[in-house]
């Protein structure tokens, strides 16, 4: 840590360690200064010209993100000379925009759009004809570029270039003939492609998936937390609930990722940010089903399937014991779902060994050096804390040995299916779903509140941005409800209360409150990851 | 000082004070009582005369509403029209500004990509719920395109579910006409009737 | 047995007496409900209105008269609606009460005279009574009690509000009322409603008939006064101030609202019935006596002739209720109780004064 220097921001004695760029002073001081190329994760190059502000001293206004702090320095973001100049830098920067906000997706959140009502409100003093570009033009399989739109900041080309490091774009040209543009038969199709979107302060990158879906003043946000892999990202979910026509009724309309320094910093996979559509996907289970006489499944209430199923469960295991019980859990389950799930074992007194919880062959997928890993389940690490044994695959447990599975949120293999008693729980059907005997809707991650521990035991919230489809409720309800018709104890209504009952229970949750800090919390008993096996 | 009654000319309005006529109620009842009287005589008059095919007076001011056709001034500002661009396409571009800033929730827009690169963005369907409309022309002040107006001189859709009330892309821009569902009605005291 | 000891005279009586009440009822129900499209169609034609007129059978309007079917339709499919706070069997009794006393009421009206048939006088009064004021007046101040008790029983402050305006406004008029309908009471010295129509069926001086309107003018106004009070219609409608209050029946939907709306049309039949029967002379029709109509003939176009004061009666009471605005509620009971109630006691006494002068 540089050491701690005084000095003048807009009039206020402000400490900062030497060296810091102003900007970042400044935003931490609550000081907005405008900017458009800067980015904390990116760098700052000095293209956009529009964080300038006043340096005592200096004859010109200064960049704030080329100026250090040092002691004594005296600046001034909101003296007249700085706006003047800040609002210069911006007329420039929309000499060539073209304006096409009705039909732009960035509308609503453009930082175009801010900072003219913020630091703008000129009376533009430019008369010759705008420089027409190529719009719309497809650069990769989920991004559209709109040169026009762009102001040449260089975030895209600067997190392709030192963050994917895969450079498919640059700027072309010169002056007011420059655009940004991909290299000649390339096109931006790596994992991280979505980002650019992101990080494009302007319309010119739009998203494919969301383009002209919903207007994004349409949205709601809840903040929480991907769960494609065991990294985990720190994510937002963007809901639309109250105009359902403008997503076909889809209520989730996409994931931004939120900054999270200790998990993801500003970034997010692809494959993460486009999972939310298993949300709302025609796999959903709306209600609860047991297979009927015939064969076909009959629709029934959640009261009664947890009734149903814990009369089966009493009767095969007076009738042939515990043993013959295997439970195929998931790393998809929260801590709150794997609680209620280890007292309904405990409760059962299904042997430890019955338990396979290791991801299976579905649950594996690509892993790279930057976020994604190759578990595709969020909450291994949380499993592992509560006790269960994350490295047994379901290949050791053979369907010879059981009269009965309960599997969740996983594909079983065949052999399983034949088996006299059957449950199926998770929130999307699978090729497992339609054999089994119990098939119980549960609610989807972007439905329910709960915790979950990344691959690092990096704790971390999600939050509930819509309510449970249909008749589907979280998996520690279908756990607790069939405990409870067994003649168990558990009085939880709500994920805050089984985390409250967890904190006391389990000693590597001990202390913490169930609203986690933004960055989440490290598990008190986390081990480097793999040493778990 | 002046007093500040003075000022803005405040004129003091005494109630009329009630004499003994007003307050036997009497007389004023039986004031009342003969206008209302002389209405209905007269008016049930005026009602039999028409049902027995006699010219004169109408008994009753009422409009009889769909059938008696027009009943808003024809420069009024009221129901939607759609405007087209010169080559016939709509020219909403789909912005959702309208249905953003309509206080009564009752626009509703689905977008799409317009072949036209120029166009970019264009309206897949349109309706707007005319049962919910309050006429307020937000939407016309809102519409960045001059794609909709309250221009139609017209205020008549009626309509006898509510699903009538909703029209669609082609039946606000008038490429269809919306075809009234009441009947006429067959009643003699109405002015409509035959 | 006792019935073995009972005439046969006893079980024509209450056949006939059954079948007078039942058509008596069948009247006042018929005639509450044609008032439902009265109400609509005369206000309208006093405001230069059409009134309700969309109603339709096959394409038939008939000058909106199906609205009656319409409107009975709607209120018997309606959601039953008990409100959560209220006390519930209370709650659905209370129209029954208000209803079932007016409804009695009518049986007390004097609609015709006698017929001699078949070696015998057949009244055409439902049911005779010699007190048949005091039990139409007795009858209506229970009436009082649906309107409280729909008030209470409802769990809403505004409709306990209706029911304490209702019971005050009732009450105050209750008393006003004997003591209006004591002077012409004096005067014809009975209690009962076909003996007065019968006293009225005379005329003073060859020209005019001795009807209690004409005997009796301030007792007339006064007591259409205390009627339309005691019908809880407007002018006096405060116990269902739909601008502030909304009424005693505000928790109530379907038929029992419903019946509560077909309670105030009955009191007001009821009201017009004694109006008809204690100041117009009843059945009495001047001169008809003169013609010789076969005895039987001359009761029944009495009966119309009832029928038909009555109705105008009613006419008059819509009238007043399309002209005149709503009383304050210390207005109401000022004017009960220091204007209507100290008229009629001085109508009662100037009348007694000459009463005993006279006889």
């Amino acid at each position: 840590m540089a050491k701690l220097v005084k000095f003048k921001l807009d009039g206020k004695d402000v400490e900062a360690p030497e060296g810091q760029l102003v900007i970042d002073a400044a935003d931490k001081e609550g000081v907005e200064i405008p900017r458009y190329c800067y980015h904390p994760g990116l760098g700052n190059p000095g293209v956009c010209r529009l964080c300038v502000c006043e340096v005592a001293g200096a004859p010109k206004p200064q960049m704030s993100c080329r100026t250090t702090v040092k002691e004594g320095l005296v600046v001034s973001t909101n003296s007249p000379a700085a706006k003047r100049a800040q609002a210069a830098s911006l007329e420039f920067h929309l000499a060539n925009h073209p304006l096409d906000c009705p039909v732009c997706d960035r509308a609503g959140e453009c930082e175009l759009q801010d900072y003219y009502q913020g630091y703008g409100l000129y009376k533009s003093t430019v008369r010759e004809d705008k420089r027409h570009k190529e719009k719309r033009k497809s650069i990769g399989p989920t991004v559209v570029l709109d040169q026009e739109r762009c102001i040449q900041c260089t975030r895209c080309t600067r997190f392709l270039d030192n963050v994917t490091k895969t450079s498919e774009m640059g700027i072309f040209g010169r002056g007011d003939r420059s655009v940004v543009d991909v290299y000649p038969g390339m096109e931006v199709d790596n994992a991280y492609s979505g980002n650019i979107v992101d990080i494009c302060p302007v319309g010119a990158l739009t998203d494919k998936d969301f383009r002209f879906s919903v207007r994004v003043w349409y949205l709601d946000r809840a903040p929480s937390v991907c769960t494609g892999c065991a990294r985990g990202c720190a994510i937002e979910v963007h809901t639309n609930t109250e105009r359902p026509w403008h997503t076909e009724g889809r209520r989730v309309a996409r994931l931004k990722p939120r900054f999270n320094p200790e998990v993801n910093g500003w970034w997010m996979c692809d494959e993460g940010r486009y999972s939310y559509k298993s949300a709302d996907s025609d796999t959903r289970l709306k209600a609860s089903s047991r297979l009927g006489q015939d064969g076909a499944p009959v629709e029934t209430s959640p009261a009664d399937a947890a009734k149903g199923i814990a009369a089966e469960l009493t009767r095969l295991v007076a009738e042939r014991g515990a043993q013959g019980l295997a439970f195929v859990l998931s790393g998809t389950l929260s801590n709150e779902d794997l609680f209620a799930a280890k007292a309904l074992i405990a409760k059962l007194g299904v042997p430890a060994a019955n338990v396979a919880l290791a991801p299976g062959p579905e649950q594996l997928g690509e892993a790279d050096d930057l976020l994604r890993r190759a578990e595709k389940v969020p909450n291994l690490e949380g499993a592992r804390a509560l006790g269960f044994d994350t490295a047994r695959p379901l290949t050791e447990l053979s369907p010879d040995r059981f009269w009965g599975v309960w599997a969740v949120d996983r594909a079983v293999p065949a052999g399983w299916d034949k088996l006299p008693f059957t449950v199926w729980q998770g929130p999307n059907a699978v090729r497992f779903t339609g054999a089994a005997r119990w098939v119980l809707a549960a609610a989807h991650c972007f439905e329910e509140d709960a915790t979950a521990a990344n691959f690092q035991g990096r704790l971390q919230r999600l939050r509930q941005a819509v309510p449970p489809l249909g008749d589907s409720q979280p998996d520690w309800a279908w756990f607790g409800s069939v405990l409870r018709a067994l003649g168990g104890e558990f009085p939880h209504q709500d994920a805050a209360s089984i985390f409250a009952a967890l904190t006391a229970e389990e000693p590597a949750f001990r202390g913490l409150a169930f609203e986690l800090p933004d960055e989440g919390v490290l598990l008190a008993a986390s081990q480097p990851a793999g040493a778990a096996a | 000082m002046k007093p500040v009654l003075d000022k803005h000319r405040v004129a003091a309005v005494r109630r009329p004070e009630m004499g003994f006529k007003e307050q036997i109620y009497l007389v004023e009842v039986w004031k009342g009582l003969a206008i209302t009287s002389r209405h209905f005589f007269v008016n049930l008059y005026r009602h039999v005369q028409k049902a027995l095919g006699r010219a004169g007076l109408a008994g009753a001011v009422t409009t009889q509403y769909p059938e008696d056709g027009q009943v808003t001034k024809h420069r009024s500002r009221t129901r939607h029209r759609l405007l087209k661009r010169e080559d016939g396409t709509p020219r909403c571009v789909a912005c959702m500004l309208c249905e953003t800033v309509c206080p009564a929730k009752c626009i509703y827009i689905k977008a799409e990509e317009s072949p036209d690169v120029m166009i970019e963005k264009r309206a897949k369907s349109f309706s707007i719920d005319l049962g919910l409309c309050v006429f307020c022309g937000y939407c016309v002040e809102a519409c960045p395109e001059d794609a909709i107006r309250m221009d139609s001189q017209y205020i008549q859709f009626p309509g006898s579910t509510r699903k009538d009330l909703i029209w669609d892309m082609p039946e606000l821009m008038g490429d269809k006409p919306k075809a009234p569902s009441m009947e006429t009605p067959k009643d003699p005291l109405s002015p409509g009737a035959e | 047995m006792i019935c073995c000891e009972l005439s046969p005279r006893f079980w024509t009586d209450s056949v006939w007496s059954g079948f007078k009440i039942l058509l008596a009822l069948g009247f006042g129900m018929n005639v509450a409900a044609l008032m439902s499209w009265v109400e609509r169609k005369q206000s309208a034609v006093i405001q230069d209105r059409i009134g309700a007129n969309r109603a339709d059978i096959l394409g038939f309007r008939f000058l909106g008269l199906f609205h009656i079917l319409s409107d009975a339709i709607k209120m018997l499919t309606k959601e039953d609606f008990e409100p959560p706070a209220g006390i519930r069997p209370w709650h659905a009794l209370a129209p029954i009460v208000s209803m079932a006393c007016a409804a009695l009421c009518l049986a007390a009206l004097p609609f015709g005279d006698v017929i001699e048939f078949a070696g015998r006088t057949w009244s055409l009064v439902p049911i005779q009574l010699d007190y048949s004021v005091l039990y139409v007046l007795a009858l209506l101040s229970i009436g009082v009690h649906g309107v409280v008790m729909a008030g209470w029983s409802s769990g809403s402050n505004y409709a306990l509000l209706g029911g304490l305006r209702g019971a005050a406004q009732m009450i105050s008029y209750e008393v006003a009322m004997l003591a209006i309908l004591a002077g012409p009471l004096f005067l014809y010295g009975t209690l009962d409603l076909a003996q007065a129509s019968r006293w009225q069926a005379h005329m003073i001086g060859g020209v005019l008939p001795a009807w209690g309107i004409f005997l009796q003018p301030l007792a007339f106004i006064l007591f259409m006064t205390a009627g339309a009070a005691e019908t809880k219609r407007a002018p006096f409608d405060l116990p269902e101030g739909e601008a502030e209050i909304v009424g005693y029946f505000v928790e109530y939907s379907g038929m029992k609202f419903g019946m509560f709306l077909t309670t105030d049309f009955l009191e007001s039949i009821v009201l017009a019935g004694m109006a008809t029967a204690l100041f117009l002379g009843g059945w009495h029709v001047p001169g008809l006596s003169h013609l010789g109509l076969p005895q039987a003939v001359f009761a029944l176009v009495g009966v119309a002739a009832f029928t038909t004061k009555l109705l105008a009666v009613l006419w008059l009471l819509m009238q007043i209720r399309w002209t005149l605005p709503r009383f304050r509620f210390d207005q109401l009971l000022d004017l009960g109780w220091k204007n209507v109630l100290p008229l009629a006691l001085a109508n009662l006494l100037v009348t007694a004064w000459a009463v005993t002068l006279l006889s």
